[in-house]
């Protein structure tokens, strides 16, 4: 690797994780010098399995809670930006632990390069573990450090015991190292394919002095390490207790079954579900300083039978600092596995990777080759390739009136809007870090009820924010307030949980330096499902020489930035070095949880007691409920009378006169493929209808889009907190809803430049 | 002063454990009187006078101490009976306690609800939003103040609280634990303008950092509050008439008691005093009969709780969760997970595999055997079919079980693993074994202690059911069941045995080098404090004791370490010793090497225990008799099923009211007394102790 490859320049290599991201293949080819433990029963009976599984599954959460104890970071304690795996010799995932999903996602490929690749030199042996952290192997980023740890038993290799924790900070042209402005991953951390950090039971100082070498924060990561040791070292006495107590082929024969019996649940699963295409488009706003494009993301996912492949055909080349590799790409999908398709099987998702099958665009940024800048993945192209993934497996569930209850809209916060600050904290000494509290999230709407406000991360069951005051004494900044935002969830039948926003000015400091990193401020990235309406865009706010010391000296606090009277200064995506002196007030707001179904067929008793708690705004429950509403706080009560008329008004405005429900006899329902939309038969040809008044639209074969009636409305409709977007990009951007061309019940929602083509979302596979 | 007096109002039953000079215990019970606690507790006192022989007068005249745990509070808390709430807090931070740190209240969650969104959310608002007012006031994280506190909002705040009702006002500011002016004058502004409302501000409850948490306690105490001070003040004033010349003392979560005119103030520290009572009478027996490291551990219908005692002391921790909001106050550590007798036994459909838990059938309809209509199998069925507990003397024959429906039950689970009904008894009951010895394990190995060095106590009703197998699944040296009266008062007597404890705290977070004078004038405060408040409580002052300790970490970390801190004047070589200990302690705790020398220390929080030791009830030892129990004592022999034995076993059957001290059993036996039955496994020995304990050998295997 002498040269610097343009990051296009080629197109075409092996898939051995040094340009293009590592790949396996069917079979490993691993050194012969290194035997396997493939030996296992089946014949074990069903307590002795129910005991061992549960001591696997508690072995691995214990793994993660030992690093979390022994780190003690705030990465590990709040936002548990940790994960803990368990594979078989092989590298086949058996248990993720509930941390930070995607670190384990991008884990089983980091064991199996090892087994490829390192067998043979320096060999893989008892005692020994590997470091590794280079995302063209498999990390999400240069942060997320793996320490990987083969368990040997009698001489052979049993399983695999993987840890990834984040680190601080280990390189690169920002501290922290995530790098808004790199130009490619030279300008970011240091890169490490896996090595040999602990032989035979020694920590090897020379390969901890590379890596701790690199680092702004040498102890913390060198505390860290010690963590990940103990996590691997607990969990590995505890496997080798197990092995001891029921011998090796017990306890690999239930590992088998584990995964096995996983497998059957997922092939049931998707026994219950139509075949066919389903996909989402999504965009990234900005790639580097100054930018002002956008760039479109694809998932393709084909369910075929007993299998689901899953492709970014049509996403944007790589560019900028906005990219991720194919392991973060896929990692962040098996997120979504796991959650809406495996957690009855507590994310064993071993079994289900075994029919499913990735295949990435060689070049793309969701797949990017290297040295392509991927510091900022997890929190921007692994987000934009993982949330797209909760639509497309929803819509597929919705095939099945039980499966559909596990269907989610998108959560907050689906492009993380990150705030970098640096200065003299008001202890006189410096600072550099990033506000993590858009970890507060936001979960989106169930098919069956609302979402949960600042309910976290998908992505991360467990994580946490650290409260205000803990915020306060760490970095200088006076909290002016951190608020649930009314509004920012996505309107529909069942509500997208709101999440939050945070305005601060800086104190105990002459002022701070920032900068801000974000996309899916133009364009919202948690479009609805069935109608449901997208959650707010993520936006900063900033006022400069405002008089907020004057409020505080007069003992007052504003409600609001907007309250106080300043130069409003336009934050761009990507803007660097940004100066903020006490009188400057900065406000970032995060994208919350999407909207399901019709918001006009929401119950409006629910609204009002939305409105009464101050989780929508009574101008919302107008414009986009549809509901009217009169009095106050405790007598505040629906008008029922003018609520019908409205929504009766609402239904003639999308279709330009009054609403003709289908009222022809019913075509033979084949099956329901959503709520809004039924697989029917007409002339003995497959054919789809609105689920709700029975009107047929088109042939199967055809995208029902275009048999709708479409309406075109600026994005700025979809949700209150939505401005506009040619503040930050040249495209437009359109909120297109598609309803049923006699009922006027709404089928589904587009979210889209203004120049893209209809997007076909569902493609049955139907004769 | 003859006696002392403990209590514990649970949900059906009053226990009361009176002890006289001699140590000789009356017990007693009344049925808990929900409507009005205090009548149960009268009554229960009535009965016990009754049974010594005196009026109630005579009693309580010569009673020197009368201490009381409830779990009116747990009760309202889970009824959601609490008071109507307003809260006050910061301008801006409304939302903090709707927030919860962003986590879908995870603490409360179980593994399934915590991997599946679709079914967890967060708990209904104990305090909506329109019932929550924000005044400007401001200060920062030195403790100045920022923005001075607006008092005409704080009126308006109080006036629209009070306009919708509310009976309490829970007050909290953002670092008012640095300083507090600001919420004691707006308290004050509610006695002024609404008195009668419950108030109080979390500087004076729970002076922790953090304001998620600290408001979490407020609130809490606020809608217990007018509860608590109802039942307490009338049961004091109603035993008082009756006689009683000494304030009631009330169990705390901290592990003490305090007077009932403070603990109708600190409503929300008498949650979990239940099961903190119960780690405080195994401390007291762990001291009797010489048992130093012990895990105390309390299996009931639904649950099943784990707290420690390491070196006679019972280990302490921050952590509480109520309705999956968590709060942190300095207590006694208890961990529980929902594995009880009522714990349901299902079938995996996809694996075919058999789990138990965490769902439990409760008390309605309860496990099938019950013959309440319940259905689904439990671990009290399954327990039922091996023969452990017999069907006519469950709850000492209070409750008949019903055994055919134990099989029925538990039929479906059999054919669907394809095994017979006994096996699969037999597995469900290895499961729940082993889920809680996998409890222990994180409360003792997770945090540093060996459960090889510890004693396994086993109480509540299905407690030492299951002790024997999953004490020697830890290698625990040994499993004690307290029994005879001690054992059905279990939680009364700890009670009893609790010494007078108030805490405080105080938060300064201090960098190392650290300055001994900055660290002693947190001490010197806080000591005075205590001394204020042991003195008010009629104390002898001479039987005051204040113990210090401060919350240390690595700068730049989360995970803080409670160190002891030596008494008298702090100087450089004392806090130079204290660093030493904090090395040690968080070795101890996250494991060697995890610590990290070179780092830089913070102090975070300053804590002093001030109490007084109480008398305690003093147990005698019965005269040594035969290691052969006495005719009378045996109940036969039924058959019983052994997984060691994979068979049913004839096996004998002992009344355990009627052993004797030195009575020896040998495995495979069973022993019933009227609220649990002991099962001793093969290979196992029992033997009853000289104060009528049970303890069981396990046999080295």
């Amino acid at each position: 690797m002498a040269d610097r490859p343009h990051p296009s320049s080629t197109t075409s290599g092996p898939h051995d994780g040094t340009t293009f991201s590592y790949i396996p293949g069917d079979t490993l080819a691993i050194h012969p010098s290194l035997t396997l433990h493939r030996e296992w029963t089946d014949k074990i009976d069903p307590i002795t399995y129910e005991v061992i599984r549960h001591n696997l599954w508690n072995i691995n959460e214990e793994l993660g809670m030992t690093i979390q104890r022994i780190s003690g970071s705030p990465v590990a304690m709040y936002a548990f930006d940790l994960n803990s795996s368990i594979f078989t010799e092989d590298g086949e995932f058996i248990y993720y632990g509930p941390y930070q999903l995607y670190m384990s996602g991008v884990s089983d490929v980091q064991v199996k390069w090892t087994l490829e690749y390192r067998s043979q030199n320096p060999g893989i042996f008892e005692d020994d573990m590997f470091l590794s952290n280079d995302p063209w192997v498999g990390a999400a980023h240069q942060m997320d450090v793996t320490l990987l740890t083969p368990v040997f038993w009698d001489g052979k290799l049993f399983c695999w015991i993987t840890n990834v924790l984040h680190q601080y900070d280990v390189g690169g042209i920002t501290p922290g190292s995530f790098c808004p402005n790199a130009r490619d991953s030279f300008d970011e951390g240091i890169l490490i394919p896996p090595v040999k950090i602990v032989e035979r039971g020694e920590l090897r100082r020379d390969i901890e002095g590379v890596y701790l070498r690199a680092s702004r924060k040498p102890y913390l990561v060198a505390l860290d390490l010690r963590a990940q040791i103990a996590g691997n070292n607990t969990a590995k006495r505890r496997i080798l207790g197990l092995i001891r107590r029921y011998g090796p082929e017990v306890v690999k024969g239930v590992m088998r079954k584990i995964i096995d019996n996983a497998e059957q649940a997922f092939l049931q699963k998707l026994a219950k579900l139509p075949d066919g295409v389903w996909r989402e488009r999504s965009y990234v706003e900005v790639a580097y300083v100054g930018d002002r494009k956008t760039y479109q993301v694809m998932l393709n996912m084909q369910k075929k039978g007993d299998r689901l492949v899953f492709d970014n055909a049509g996403t944007a080349p790589q560019v900028g600092a906005i990219n991720t590799t194919y392991s973060g790409w896929r990692g962040s999908i098996m997120t979504a596995i796991n959650e809406l398709l495996c957690w009855d099987q507590l994310y064993a998702i071993g079994g289900a990777l075994r029919h499913i099958e990735f295949q990435p665009s060689l070049g793309a940024f969701t797949s990017a080759a290297h040295p392509a800048s991927v510091s900022t993945a997890p929190v921007q192209a692994m987000e934009i390739s993982l949330y797209p993934a909760y639509n497309t497996i929803s819509k597929l569930l919705s095939g099945d009136p039980e499966l559909k209850r596990d269907a989610m809209c998108i959560g907050g916060t689906s492009q993380f809007p990150l705030t970098v600050f640096r200065g003299i904290d008001q202890w006189g000494e410096k600072f550099g870090y990033l506000l993590l509290d858009p970890m507060v999230g936001a979960i989106g709407a169930f098919s069956f009820r609302d979402g949960i406000a600042t309910g976290g991360q998908v992505r991360s069951p467990i994580c946490r924010i650290g409260n205000v005051e803990h915020n306060e004494q760490s970095f200088p900044l006076l909290v002016l307030y951190r608020r649930e935002n009314t509004d920012s969830g996505g309107a529909g039948k069942f509500r997208g949980g709101n999440s939050a926003a945070v305005s601060f000015i800086p104190h105990g400091t002459d002022g701070i330096v920032q900068d801000t990193e974000s996309s899916g401020a133009a364009i919202p990235t948690a479009p609805g499902l069935m109608g449901g309406y997208p959650a707010n865009t993520n936006y900063y706010r900033f006022k400069r020489g405002t008089d907020i010391q004057q409020w505080l000296a007069r003992r007052e606090i504003p409600g609001d930035v907007g309250e106080v009277s300043g130069e409003d200064v336009l934050l761009q995506l990507r803007q660097i070095d940004i100066q903020q002196g006490p009188d400057d007030v900065y406000e970032v707001a995060f994208a919350a949880g999407a909207g399901y179904g019709d918001p006009i067929e929401r119950d409006p008793e629910a609204v009002r007691k939305d409105v009464y708690l101050g989780d929508v705004s009574a101008h919302a429950a107008r414009e986009l409920f549809r509901v009217v509403l009169a009095g106050e706080e405790e007598d505040l009560r629906v008008d029922v009378t003018a609520t019908a008329a409205l929504r009766r008004q609402a239904v003639v405005e999308r279709l330009g006169r009054e609403p003709k429900p289908y009222a022809g006899p019913r075509l033979p329902l084949l099956r329901h493929l959503t709520d809004c939309l039924d697989l029917v038969k007409s002339d003995g040809r497959p054919w789809l209808g609105c689920a709700r008044c029975g009107q047929p639209l088109c042939d199967a074969h055809e995208n029902y889009k275009l048999h709708c009636h479409r309406i075109d409305r600026p994005i700025q409709a979809a949700n209150t907190l939505i401005g506009d977007p040619r503040r930050f990009i040249d495209d437009d951007v359109q909120f297109r809803q598609f309803c049923c061309p006699a009922c006027g019940g709404l089928v589904e929602n587009e979210v889209c430049r203004t120049a893209d083509p209809v997007l076909r979302d569902i493609e049955l596979d139907v004769e | 002063m003859a006696y002392i007096i403990g209590i514990d109002t649970g949900g059906t039953f009053t226990d009361c454990i009176v002890m006289d000079a001699d140590g000789k215990l009356t017990a007693a019970k009344a049925p808990s009187t929900p409507d009005d606690f205090s009548e149960g507790v009268m009554e229960s006192l009535r009965v016990a006078a009754e049974r010594l022989g005196i009026t109630i007068e005579a009693l309580l005249g010569e009673t020197a101490r009368l201490a009381l745990g409830t779990t009116v509070g747990t009760n309202a808390m889970l009824q959601r009976r609490g008071a109507r709430v307003g809260l006050i807090t910061t301008k801006g931070h409304r939302d903090v306690i709707h927030i919860m740190r962003g986590a879908r209240g995870v603490p409360g969650l179980n593994n399934v609800q915590v991997l599946h969104f679709p079914e967890s959310g967060k708990p209904d608002p104990i305090v909506p939003k329109p019932f929550i007012a924000e005044v400007s006031e401001r200060v920062d994280c030195k403790g100045q103040v920022v923005v001075e506190l607006n008092e005409g909002e704080a009126e308006q705040a109080i006036r629209r609280l009070v306009a919708k009702g509310v009976e309490a006002i829970a007050i909290c500011f953002l670092w008012s634990f640095k300083a507090p002016e600001h919420e004691r004058r707006v308290k004050q502004m509610v006695e002024r303008l609404a008195p009668g409302v419950f108030v109080c501000c979390s500087a004076d409850l729970i002076p922790r950092w953090g304001e998620y948490e600290r408001t979490v306690a407020t609130v809490l105490n606020a809608y217990l509050g007018p509860v608590m001070s109802r039942y307490l003040d009338r049961l004091e004033s109603r035993a008082q008439a009756a006689g009683l010349r000494y304030p009631l003392q009330v169990m705390q979560c901290g592990g003490g008691v305090i007077p009932a005119a403070e603990s109708a103030r600190r409503a929300f520290l008498t949650l979990d005093s239940g099961p903190v009572a119960g780690v405080l009478a195994s401390q007291y027996l762990g001291g009797i009969i010489g048992a130093k490291h012990i895990i105390a551990t309390d299996m009931g219908g639904t649950s099943f709780d784990v707290g420690l005692v390491w070196d006679g002391e019972p280990i302490a921790s921050y952590q509480s969760v109520v309705h999956q909001y968590e709060y942190f106050v300095p207590r006694i550590d208890i961990r529980s997970v929902g594995s009880g007798g009522g714990s349901i036994i299902w079938i995996d459909e996809v694996s075919a595999t058999m789990r138990v838990g965490p769902i439990s059938a409760g008390a309605k309809p309860g496990p099938a055997c019950y013959g309440r209509g319940g259905t689904q199998p439990t671990v009290t069925d399954a327990d039922l079919v091996l023969g452990y507990i017999d069907p006519d003397y469950f709850l000492g024959g209070r409750l008949r079980l019903d055994l055919e429906k134990a099989r029925e039950s538990l039929g479906p689970i059999a054919t669907r693993l394809g095994m017979g009904l006994v096996e699969t008894a037999s597995g469900a009951v290895r499961v729940v074994e082993h889920q809680m010895a996998d409890l222990i394990r994180k409360v003792t190995v997770q945090k540093g202690y060996d459960p090889r060095d510890c004693v396994v106590f086993a109480y509540g009703g299905a407690g030492p059911v299951h002790a024997g197998v999953y004490a020697r699944e830890l290698g625990a040296q040994g499993v004690v069941v307290p029994l005879g009266e001690i054992c059905s008062l279990w939680s009364a007597l700890g009670a009893a045995s609790a010494d007078l404890l108030h805490i405080y705290e105080a938060v300064d977070i201090q960098s190392s080098p650290f300055d001994p004078a900055r660290v002693m004038s947190h001490f010197v405060e806080l000591e005075a404090q205590g001394l204020r408040q042991l003195a008010a409580d009629g104390v002898d002052m001479k039987l005051a004791r204040l113990a210090r300790s401060a919350d240390i970490r690595y700068k730049g970390q989360i995970n803080e370490v409670e160190v002891p801190v030596a008494p008298g004047p702090l100087d450089a070589a004392a806090l130079a010793s204290l660093i030493g200990d904090f090395h040690r302690r968080y070795e101890t705790v996250y494991g060697k090497g995890a610590g990290f020398h070179e780092a830089r220390l913070e102090i975070v929080t300053y804590r002093v225990r001030a109490s007084a030791v109480s008398a305690k009830p003093r147990i005698v030892a019965a005269r040594e008799a035969d290691r052969e129990p006495a005719r009378e004592a045996r109940a036969g022999t039924r058959p019983v099923y052994w997984a060691e034995l994979g068979d049913f076993d004839a096996t004998p059957v002992f009344w355990g009211h009627r052993l004797a001290p030195s009575n020896v059993i040998p495995g495979p036996a069973i022993i019933q007394v009227p609220d649990t039955t002991i099962v001793v496994h093969p290979w196992e020995t029992a033997r009853m102790d000289a104060y009528g304990n049970v303890l069981i050998d396990l046999g080295g295997r």
